[in-house]
């Protein structure tokens, strides 16, 4: 049997979400892992956000944000990818895999390009296994 | 605290959402979650029983907030705020869960679509325990409107407004006004001359005491937000004027494809091969002459030059078929014992009267060559000495299954439009949305194709999607009409999901300041706390995820809600199947 990983999924409003919604109405199928959640930009994605998915029980994570230049809210996205490279190394230091975290920019048009990254990521991460960070942090406790 | 008392309603979507989604039992699951009062599935939530069934469940159970699982936030979520707010709510006491764009459309298996459902619908459940009301900020609107180009689209929004008594400012980058259409001799279909009709118009913009016409003008930088947007520019005279308007037009229309870049049409080469909009000069000259100034005796049309072709436009630039079919006819009538060859990929004249024109074309003795661009596209060159014509064009005629050389002494390139080069930057001094062929997007490609995501900017015309110029107007108009609502309105209800400080935790770091797009942030020196703008604030949250006490709050998207969200997504009991 598979194992099959949950993915929770941080999508801008302007940009990423309305792709992915397009993927939707342009009935793109892709892999159900992806669970998605809204926010109106990436620059409003707290670290905090990623480690408390990973330690919820997230198997990956995935960013998505506008292209550099078509933030809606001019310069959020780069602040987003700077705190990723940052948190890339922090996972990695926490003992998750930095592949498990993911960050991708997804314009509105983009339907496919989501899709496809949906399918992606999730092959990744199910080739990276469970992330047992949950357990641990429960036994731990 | 209030009882949290919860309202969870499920879409069927007709058979849309319920075709992959066990709706009934996403319902029936819901219903047993905490401070879920009742659960409920129904055909259309959005319909207008749909919302009474919202609105008779918050008088009857009383209910204090409400989940919705539908379609996109994005379509109908305004929807159902306005519902709760006739169920005497505050609007913000509800939340959607998104399980047909991007559930059941986008998943096979119903079995881990209804378990992906579930997981969104109990992760809306979990955040909205959080939520708190907001109070709408009402702004007055400007009556004033800018408009960006001054083509046949910005010509008529302009005039639309202005007639209405409201102020126009109509920007026009170049030194006329008039746009494409002012380029053109007559105009596909039905053969009006396009000075004609587009003339008088810009003589009424000049002289209209509403309309201030400012030429040679481009806009460098617009801020604000409905309602009350300003700008600065610079006039021809190196004057700078201060504007202040509550509403923008995007009227920039359209450039076309350069054919240099494919280099089986030799445009650029061989001066005989012309594109469509320097033939249109040729014909308001009056004569069809070649470049050595003869009479040409064989002239061919080439269609789709960059259009519908993955290495240059994928799309279809629509104007083409017709104009193409127009130009037939009027060589015919100039040149009436000429060759005329329509080489075409497919015929795609559409719209009133179009099919007609076809139909009477292929009665004047014109040949329609058909290719196939999978099959690689017409090569034009230069003809022999002992050949009576100037080029010849070799091709694998789709139709007849031969390789066939056609003879030519004028080329026309049916060149494809596309989006105006300035268009990104403009996107991005507006702060609205492009598609991947830079053309802007409008809020919804159905139901608001005249709005953009941004509120108080409307985009209409070529700038939008190549069209003609019964749908630019008939675009400008609607965009008029719109402003002129909210201007008859006077005022207009925004979003207040504003950044907010927590004085006694702001320690004073001023991170938040650093970070803020909009300047919005202020530090007061005698409290030591960050103060926010509400009125510059857009709320894009980059405050709230850079604070390190949590002091600074991104309103209806707090680190409360969002965390509780994704613990509600992350629920065990919803967890996939494995295999």
């Amino acid at each position: 049997m598979d194992f099959e990983p949950t993915i929770v999924s941080f999508l801008c409003n302007w940009c990423s979400y309305t792709g992915a919604d397009l993927a939707g109405t342009s009935r793109m199928k892709y892999a159900h892992n992806i669970r998605i959640i809204r926010v109106m930009c990436s620059g409003r994605i707290d670290p905090i956000f990623v480690l408390e998915s990973f330690k919820d029980g997230a198997d990956g994570v995935l960013i998505c944000g506008c292209h550099p230049g078509d933030c809606h809210y001019h310069e959020g996205n780069y602040k987003c990818l700077r705190r990723y490279h940052l948190l890339k190394k922090y996972i990695a230091q926490m003992g998750i895999d930095p592949g498990r975290l993911h960050l991708e920019w997804i314009s509105a048009s983009e339907g496919k390009q989501f899709a496809e990254l949906a399918d992606s990521f999730t092959e990744t991460v199910r080739g990276l296994g469970p992330c047992h960070v949950k357990e641990i942090i429960e036994n731990f406790a | 605290m209030e009882e949290v008392r919860i309202g969870v309603y499920v879409c069927w979507c007709g058979n849309n959402i319920a075709k992959m989604v066990d709706v009934e039992d996403v319902s029936r699951e819901m219903e047993t979650l905490p401070n879920v009062v009742i659960s409920r599935d129904y055909k259309y939530m959005c319909s207008d029983p749909g919302q009474d069934l919202i609105i008779s469940d918050v008088k009857k159970h009383k209910l204090n907030r409400v989940v919705v699982a539908a379609c996109s936030p994005r379509i109908h979520e305004l929807t159902f705020r306005k519902a709760l707010e006739n169920a005497g709510l505050n609007p913000y006491m509800f939340q959607m869960a998104n399980i047909r764009e991007h559930v059941s459309w986008v998943h096979r298996s119903r079995e881990n679509a209804t378990k992906k459902a579930k997981s969104l619908v109990a992760a809306a459940i979990n955040r909205i325990q959080w939520h708190e009301a907001l109070n709408k900020r009402s702004v007055e609107i400007d009556p004033a409107t800018l408009i960006v180009g001054g083509g046949i689209s910005g010509i008529s929004a302009a005039l639309e407004i202005a007639d209405s008594g409201k102020q126009v400012y109509l920007v026009e980058k170049t030194s006329q006004l008039g746009g494409y259409a002012a380029q053109i001799d007559l105009i596909s279909p039905f053969m009006y001359n396009a000075a004609q009709l587009i003339n008088p118009k810009i003589e009424h913009v000049y002289i209209h005491p509403n309309i201030k016409v400012f030429l040679n003008t481009q806009i460098e930088e617009i801020s604000g937000y409905i309602g009350n947007f300003e700008t600065k520019i610079t006039n021809s005279e190196n004057q700078s004027i201060e504007l202040k308007f509550g509403n923008i037009i995007l009227a920039i229309g359209l450039s076309t494809f350069n054919p240099s870049k494919i280099q089986n049409y030799k445009y650029g080469i061989i001066p005989d091969v012309v594109t469509s909009l320097e033939l249109e000069q040729v014909l308001k000259s009056g004569k069809i002459l070649t470049n050595d100034g003869n009479v040409p005796q064989n002239i061919a049309i080439i269609h789709c030059v960059g259009s519908r072709n993955s290495n240059y436009h994928e799309y279809c630039s629509r104007l083409c078929c017709k104009n193409a079919l127009k130009y037939s006819n009027l060589v015919r009538s100039a040149i009436p014992d000429a060759n005329i060859f329509e080489i075409y990929a497919d015929m795609r004249a559409m719209g009133n009267g179009c099919e007609e024109l076809y139909s009477a074309t292929s009665l004047k003795n014109v040949m329609f060559l058909m290719f196939d661009q999978k099959n690689g596209l017409p090569e034009v060159r230069e003809a022999s000495s002992k050949d009576n014509c100037k080029m010849l064009i070799e091709f694998d005629e789709k139709l007849s299954g031969e390789r066939i050389e056609v003879p030519a002494d004028l080329v026309i390139l049916m060149v494809a439009k596309e989006a105006h080069k300035e268009a990104k930057k403009l996107a991005q001094t507006v702060g609205i949305s492009m598609c991947g062929n830079q053309f802007f997007i409008e809020r919804h490609p159905k139901l608001d194709p005249v709005a953009t995501t941004t509120d108080g900017i409307y985009v209409v015309g070529s700038c939008q999607a190549p069209k003609d110029i019964p749908d630019s107007v008939a675009q400008a108009r609607a965009a008029a009409a719109r402003i002129l609502g909210t201007i008859n309105k006077g005022s207009v209800e925004v979003e207040v999901t504003t950044a907010k400080v927590n004085e006694d935790t702001c320690c004073g770091c001023q991170t938040c300041i650093s970070v803020c797009p909009y300047t919005a942030i202020s530090f007061d020196e005698e409290k030591q706390v960050s103060v926010v703008n509400e009125v510059l604030c857009k709320g894009c949250g980059t405050c709230g995820s850079a604070c390190p006490t949590g002091a600074i709050r991104s309103q209806h998207f707090t680190d409360r809600q969002i965390l509780s969200q994704i613990k509600g997504l992350l629920d065990k009991s919803f967890e996939l199947q494995e295999g």
